[in-house]
């Protein structure tokens, strides 16, 4: 089939798979970054079980992979007798995997900012929680634009496992076996799904150097 | 004496009081039985060889660095060991750092209003007033709406007293306040301080500015090895040390 067969036949659900796409990223990465947050600060908090903790969480998500997870959620949490959906154990994977990063992301940002301006701030009688909200999440935000750009894109691509389980609507990369279960779509049908994975990809990056020119701190 | 309202008030309390404050760095002993008392409107200069645990001393008051044994008090309240106590005890004592560290993210404005608003509760309208006020009073209302990394030094190390200053403190601590600046900018400084001295401030200044020292001093107090060894006015201090060290050390400077 030509590129032109397939758009007019299967151009709304391509349309379809494209905002579930988004969708789940979207949804993804918010989770991934308040997730990533909370277990930043108690990655450095002074209750040193909460730390411990924070490290294990990010070595466990950092290290497995994505597909593992959903694999482990979608079989293996009905013996804890949790029964989730399809759509949430993929926008599970798809968000504590990515938040993980984020918190790594977030700890690089943080080395930046001088153990003074901690001080300053401690001596003008602002609480942990203070420090934290006040100077510096504000700062290793800032210093983690591009990062968490090429994260929100990572987060994309890992939304392709919404491919794995059955999915309705489905995503991007599930249209492709749906097409090609139904007609002879071949690769072609592929291309159509990667075009649209690059071209939601370069907006991202645009955006985020758009964002990070704006936020970045004068030194 | 000063206060003819209420006499016994002001001659009793001292703002800052420690008593035998002992501190170690792993084997070093960087304060050795410290006792100090600072009255209210008293300016008081720490002096000594680097080493000698100055800057340390002035790091204790305020509890960014926690003490072996001994007593610390701001005005009749024991530091507290940890927690919400011990920052609400903090925020009556301004500190200036060598360094600014100023809050590179926000605007000088924000840098002065963060204090007041997020730990004191202040109106944020009353507080960029006050913050402007104070602003101009150390020269800098020009650069409010500047991020620090635009403004020189002597700038930033005068947004960082009125940074102080918004807290309304007890007292102000400022360690070397002028080391880190190119010589054409300590002056600047210095004057800022001199009129803060002036208007009665409390103040604790670790220094080795000597003739500021000399001029602003209420007391000279002279460190070595962590130990107080000589608490003096300036013009005894700098004209009959007692102690073979300070004699040495005034000479060391001389020769500079
Ligand atoms: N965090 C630390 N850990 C270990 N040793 C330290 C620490 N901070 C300071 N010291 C040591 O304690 C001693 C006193 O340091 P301090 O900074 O108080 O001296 P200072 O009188 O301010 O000197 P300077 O004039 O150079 O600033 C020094 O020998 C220093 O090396
Ligand atoms: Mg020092």
């Amino acid at each position: 089939m030509s590129v032109f067969e397939l758009l007019s036949q299967y151009g709304g659900k391509y349309m379809l798979a494209l905002l579930t796409t988004w969708k789940l990223t979207f949804l993804a990465f918010l989770l991934a970054l308040s997730i990533g947050i909370i277990i930043t600060i108690m990655r450095i908090c002074p209750i040193k079980p909460l730390r411990i903790a924070g490290d294990f969480y990010v070595q466990i998500f950092r290290n497995i992979p994505g597909a593992a997870l959903l694999i482990v959620l979608v079989y293996a949490l009905p013996y804890l007798n949790l029964v989730w959906s399809y759509y949430v154990c993929v926008l599970t994977a798809t968000s504590l995997i990515p938040s993980a990063f984020c918190s790594e992301y977030l700890m690089a940002g943080m080395n930046t900012i001088g153990a003074g301006q901690i001080e300053a701030a401690r001596s003008l009688g602002m609480t942990f929680f203070k420090i934290i909200k006040n100077v510096v999440l504000p700062q290793a935000l800032r210093f983690s634009v591009l990062p968490m750009t090429n994260l929100l894109v990572a987060t994309m691509l890992t939304t392709a496992l919404a491919s794995q389980v059955p999915m309705n609507p489905t995503d991007l990369t599930g249209i492709v076996s749906y097409i090609n279960t139904r007609a002879v779509g071949g690769v072609t049908a592929f291309l159509i799904s990667a075009i649209l994975y690059c071209i939601t990809a370069v907006f991202i990056g645009q955006v985020g150097n758009l964002i990070d020119r704006k936020v970045r701190i004068l030194r | 004496m000063a206060n003819k309202e209420n006499p016994t008030e002001t001659a009793a309390t001292p703002i800052i009081t420690l008593r035998h404050v002992d501190k170690h760095f792993g084997q070093l002993h960087v304060l050795n039985d410290i006792n100090l008392s600072v009255k209210k409107g008293e300016v008081v200069v720490i002096i000594g060889p680097s080493g000698s645990g100055k800057s340390t001393l002035c790091r204790t008051i305020n509890r960014l660095e926690t003490v072996d044994a001994g007593e610390i008090m701001i005005d009749g309240v024991a530091m507290p060991q940890e927690g919400r106590h011990l920052a609400e005890i903090r925020a009556q004592v301004g500190m200036v750092f060598q360094a600014f560290n100023l809050f590179a993210h926000k605007t000088i404005l924000d840098n002065v209003t963060i204090g007041p608003i997020d730990v004191l509760h202040k109106p944020k309208k009353e507080a960029r007033e006050e913050a402007m006020q104070l602003l101009k009073r150390v020269g800098v209302d020009q650069q409010a709406a500047k991020v620090p990394a635009q403004l020189s030094g002597g700038q930033q190390q005068r947004v960082a007293i009125a940074r102080a200053l918004a807290m309304h403190p007890k007292a102000i601590l400022f360690d070397e306040p002028t080391s880190a600046l190119d010589p054409e900018m300590i002056g600047e400084v210095l004057d800022v301080m001199t009129k803060l001295a002036a208007d009665g401030m409390t103040m604790v200044i670790v220094t080795h500015e000597m003739n500021f020292a000399r001029q602003v001093a209420d007391r000279i107090i002279f460190m070595d090895a962590g130990s107080i060894l000589e608490e003096n006015t300036p013009e005894q201090f700098f004209t009959h040390p007692r102690t073979q060290r300070a004699q040495d050390f005034l000479n060391s400077i001389k020769n500079h």
